[in-house]
């Protein structure tokens, strides 16, 4: 059953084609949208479950549209990177499962507008798993558009005060990094005539424009770091993140932000294929700027007391240990690296349902007006809290291994600066986390609202439990993305090193 | 002697459950004791069921349940381990009936209670961790679980001795775990179950890396100084909880992973040819005395009784330090022969605040004339710490002594007789002022603190007496400590 070729077009045209199906059939009644979207969602995921299964089975493989081979049609292409396709479908199914109580809560949507909202967030979606999957480097720039705009969009919809403006800097940079992709694009396409990525790789080393190729290969790191929202091109983040609606924080915080990551992973595979430029220096400026980050996003997570701000902080403190994992290119750093894109997703997405939910219960948004909500919402603290420790790195949760293979990395690659910088800046994450915990359990409450606060809705809250849970048992059950995601790396590095 | 068995992995477990428990059910006040007393019952007999073997040589092994390849949580009951087990399961008990006892009245119980069994489930998974990263994980749990007893009175005081405990006891934790780190990374394994798994054929620098931080981060814990700045102002917590910090958890754990760290990860024979231990012995020196000559002018009973604990602490790390086995018999000893004497006076501390209301020293003058027992325990606990023969103290200041001249650190004499004569100094006068200073007119009117809080003071200082007296008595845990001592040393 998993072998059936088309499943790979399926998970890309899903959900793009039911996001523009979205308004139509909510016609009648704006209550199908929902449903609707679900049940998209519920198909892509079954996809990527066959296709995570294929790749696990059988290793890498590809879908050509048409039968046209390469370099003239385009190509589809799954390899174990691919795979964090399924956490892009786990999280978008439980946000849209989020957001059936949230969107009606949004005062600042008409209601008859809100099945536009699950149609820019099928978009969202179906833009990042296309933008995963796809062979092609042109595509990869469509993918990253859709994505991209539809997230301007899904910022904007909050109707908090300052939204529009959250949503423009945001426009603004990612406007910008869009068209630094796109001319890279152009130059790669230029000097090789090819835009298959496979095929850019081969065709790179014999080409000896060293010059054009690795403008282009900083253009394009430049590009992606700022989806990635790396120091110094984070700005754009905190707002846009903390404004959003919070399904929709959960998604751009867990999941739109890692594509700058899996972006940065398929430039790699290009380039140590072609070997045509020595990536050493691309290396360590990544590792100092993913050092930076993990210590500015959590110096400025500790003096949050919006609750979502502080959350969006935390995200630019755990890209820059993405980024580290990276640039410190050892087996066990790179492992460690692409696994806490998939943790990570699954924490920040945990973090941001339960801060929704208390938001959306109480109104306040802030520590010091949260305070004391442990007794009221039980479920949903112990959800934050397990969050939290994962996101410090507590063994056993999710966090803990990834974190430890990064330090590992940071020591096989005899740079143990890194390692130590790596773990101080868990420790700053640990002081903003255990402000958090204080205010709910230890402080008494302020707030009549908090007081009187009971429990989201089923919606709202399993999804928030569930995710918890995961944060656990992706912690004992560590081995298996670590397992997976080897075979990649080790083709990744193997042409490098030998 | 390996055998695979559930008891290493059970007993932390209880209090696991036990804390479960008291958390979703602890509401009734008679559940939660009856939670808490059946399970400090329960660990007790586990872990002294496993003594037998123990003694024979027999080591209890749960096999480790792996997260990747070399890194999992693995558990194991060796001498050592056994050692602290029992001294913490044993504290734990009469540590709860005080509790009960304690806490009648105080707000926020059922938090109170169920931090404090995860504290000891904490504890006793540390004595049985098989691996770094398990001790790690474990002593790491102890910070945060501790936390919420530290502040449990929630004034701005507690919350700020909260931060700062935090602060200390976190950035150690975060040494240790690049310590860890370094040491998966030289040698590929994490085991502390073997006399040593470092080698010198790492380079020296990586060598002493590791060792400064593996030590640095265990003696924050262990108050060893400059380090120790966090457990003064922990004194905020109520009396159980200091009794639990200072005696038994959490100081206790830091000297542990020391005594883990000089004796398992780097063994004794690296450690004789690199020659890491010497500055750290000199730095137990300096705080056993410094930390004695602060003592002495402290005059709130409970941060006399802390900076005591700061310097009591030390001799332990001095005498891992000396890499002899005398040395080292002395050191593990003293995980028990502490404990019991300063939770002795811990419990003093809070019985007299308990019933009369007073926590200066020079307020207790003819204490005793209301309080004779509880004193006389106090007395009792006091001539340990001095060093009398008869009482727990002595043996490990014996010991220590043979261990200083089998090593030939005359030095450490010197220390042992300054430190002796501080003890005296800053314990002696609450005794005097207790039984001689009464003010004119007292007249003996005994009236005693409340059984639950007065029973186990009387038990602990008991056993105080019965650890100095019964050293060479087959089956006490002082035997325990002896093959621990033959295992280190290859003997």
């Amino acid at each position: 059953m998993y072998t059936w070729p088309h499943w790979l077009p399926l998970v890309v045209l899903t959900p793009l084609l039911g996001a523009a199906l979205t308004p139509i059939v909510s016609l009648r009644t704006r209550h199908v949208a929902p449903w609707w979207a679900l049940g998209m969602m519920t198909v892509t995921s079954v996809a990527a479950g066959m296709l995570i299964l294929r790749v696990a089975l059988e290793g890498p493989f590809s879908y050509l549209p048409g039968g046209w081979v390469r370099p003239y049609g385009i190509e589809l292409r799954f390899d174990e990177f691919s795979a964090s396709i399924s956490v892009i479908c786990l999280i978008g199914w439980l946000a849209v499962l989020y957001s059936f109580r949230y969107t009606e809560w949004l005062r600042e949507v008409p209601k008859q507008r809100i099945p536009y909202y699950y149609a820019l967030l099928l978009l969202n979606l179906g833009g990042m798993i296309g933008f995963v999957v796809t062979g092609d480097l042109f595509n990869l720039f469509v993918f990253l558009e859709i994505l991209s705009l539809s997230g301007y969009a899904l910022v904007a919809v909050s109707g908090e005060h300052i939204a529009e403006m959250a949503a423009f800097k945001y426009l603004l940079m990612g406007a910008i990094s869009s068209l630094i992709v796109l001319f890279s694009v152009g130059i790669l396409f230029g000097i090789t005539g090819s835009l298959n990525m496979a095929d850019v790789a081969s065709r790179l080393g014999d080409t000896g424009s060293v010059a054009p190729a690795a403008l282009a290969l900083g253009m394009l790191t430049v590009g992606f770091m700022v989806k990635a929202a790396l120091f110094p091109v984070h700005i754009w983040l905190p707002d846009a993140h903390s404004i959003a609606p919070s399904p929709i924080s959960a998604v751009l915080s867990g999941l739109v932000v890692k594509l700058g990551i899996l972006g940065m992973l398929r430039l790699y595979q290009i380039y140590y294929t072609s070997g045509i430029i020595d990536l050493f220096v691309l290396n360590q400026i990544l590792v100092w700027l993913g050092a930076i980050s993990i210590i500015m996003g959590a110096f400025f997570a500790v003096f949050q007391d919006d609750i979502k701000l502080m959350l969006a902080y935390s995200t630019i403190s755990n890209i820059g240990y993405i980024v580290m994992g990276l640039g410190l290119f050892t087996n066990f750093s790179i492992i460690g690296g692409s696994v806490h894109v998939f943790n990570h997703a699954i924490i920040k997405a945990t973090l941001f349902f339960a801060a929704g939910a208390m938001i959306y219960r109480t109104g306040y948004r802030t520590l010091s007006d949260l305070r004391g909500i442990g007794s009221s919402m039980p479920l949903t603290s112990i959800a934050i809290s397990i969050g939290a420790i994962s996101i410090v790195g507590i063994p056993p949760t999710a966090g803990f291994l990834c974190k430890w293979y990064i330090a590992l990395g940071a020591f096989e690659a005899n740079q143990p600066f890194f390692g130590f910088v790596l773990i101080f800046g868990a420790l700053l994450i640990f002081v903003y986390y255990i402000r958090m915990v204080n205010a709910f359990y230890f402080q008494a409450p302020v707030r009549q609202e908090v007081v009187d606060a009971t429990e989201a809705p089923a919606s709202m809250l399993y999804p928030t439990l569930l995710l918890a849970a995961l944060c656990l048992i992706m912690g004992v059950l560590g081995r298996i993305p670590l397992a997976f995601i080897e075979p990649a790396v080790q083709r990744l590095l193997t042409p490098l090193g030998g | 002697m390996e055998v695979y068995d559930l008891r290493p992995i059970i007993a932390p477990v209880i209090s696991l459950v036990c804390a479960a428990m008291v958390f979703f059910l602890g509401h009734n006040k008679y559940w939660r004791r009856f939670w808490m007393l059946s399970a400090a019952t329960l660990k007790v007999i586990i872990v002294m069921s496993m003594l037998p073997g123990s003694l024979r040589g027999v080591v209890y092994v749960f096999p480790m349940i792996e997260f990747t390849p070399g890194i999992g949580l693995g558990f194991r009951a060796d001498a050592l381990g056994m050692f602290f087990a029992v001294v913490s399961s044993t504290l734990w008990v009469f540590t709860t009936i005080y509790a009960i006892g304690y806490m009648k009245g105080e707000g926020q119980r059922v938090r109170f209670f169920g931090f404090f069994s995860l504290c000891v489930s904490t504890t006793v998974g540390l004595a049985f961790a098989e691996n770094l990263l398990t001790f790690f994980i474990f002593y790491e749990m102890l910070t945060i679980c501790t936390y919420p007893l530290v502040i449990h009175d929630e004034t701005p005081e507690a919350f700020r001795a909260g931060r700062k405990y935090l602060v200390y006891t976190l950035t150690g934790g975060a040494c240790i775990l690049i310590g860890a780190v370094i040491v998966f990374d030289s040698t590929g394994t994490l085991s502390l179950g073997s006399p040593g798994i470092l080698s010198t054929d790492i380079p020296t620098g990586t060598l002493a890396l590791i060792f400064t931080l593996l030590i640095a981060g265990f003696a924050v814990k262990a108050g060893v100084m400059p380090l120790h700045g966090w457990l003064p102002s922990a004194m905020v917590a109520p009396t159980p909880v200091s009794a639990l910090l200072h005696a038994v958890a959490v100081v206790k754990a830091g000297a542990f992973g020391i005594l883990r760290t000089i004796y398992n990860v780097f063994g004794v024979d690296v450690l004789q040819e690199v020659g890491f231990t010497m500055p750290l012995a000199w730095l137990a020196a300096f705080t056993i005395i410094v930390g004695s000559l602060i003592a002495v002018f402290q005059d709130n009973l409970k941060r006399r009784l802390a900076f005591s604990t700061i310097s009591q602490l030390s001799y332990i790390v001095l005498g891992a330090a000396l890499l002899t086995p005398l040395a080292a018999t002395a050191a593990i000893v003293h995980i028990a022969n502490q404990a019991f004497p300063k939770i002795t006076m811990f419990f003093v501390a809070g019985a007299i605040k308990k019933k009369t209301g007073k926590t200066a020293v020079h307020e207790l003058a003819g204490i005793g004339y209301q309080m004779p027992w509880t004193m006389g325990a106090f007395t009792v606990a006091s001539l340990s710490f001095i060093g009398m023969p008869l009482t727990a103290g002595f043996i490990t200041k014996w010991y220590l002594s043979l261990g200083a001249l089998e090593s030939g650190q005359y030095w450490v004499l010197a220390v042992m007789v300054g430190s002796s004569m501080l003890n005296a100094a800053y314990f002696l006068p609450i005794i005097y002022l207790a039984f001689f200073k009464a003010p004119p007119g007292t007249t003996m009117r005994v009236s005693e603190a409340a059984p639950t809080l007065f029973i186990p003071i009387l038990i602990c200082a008991v056993y105080v007496l019965i650890l100095g007296t019964t050293a060479e008595v087959v089956g006490m845990p002082f035997s325990l400590a002896e093959a621990a001592v033959h295992f280190v040393f290859g003997m």
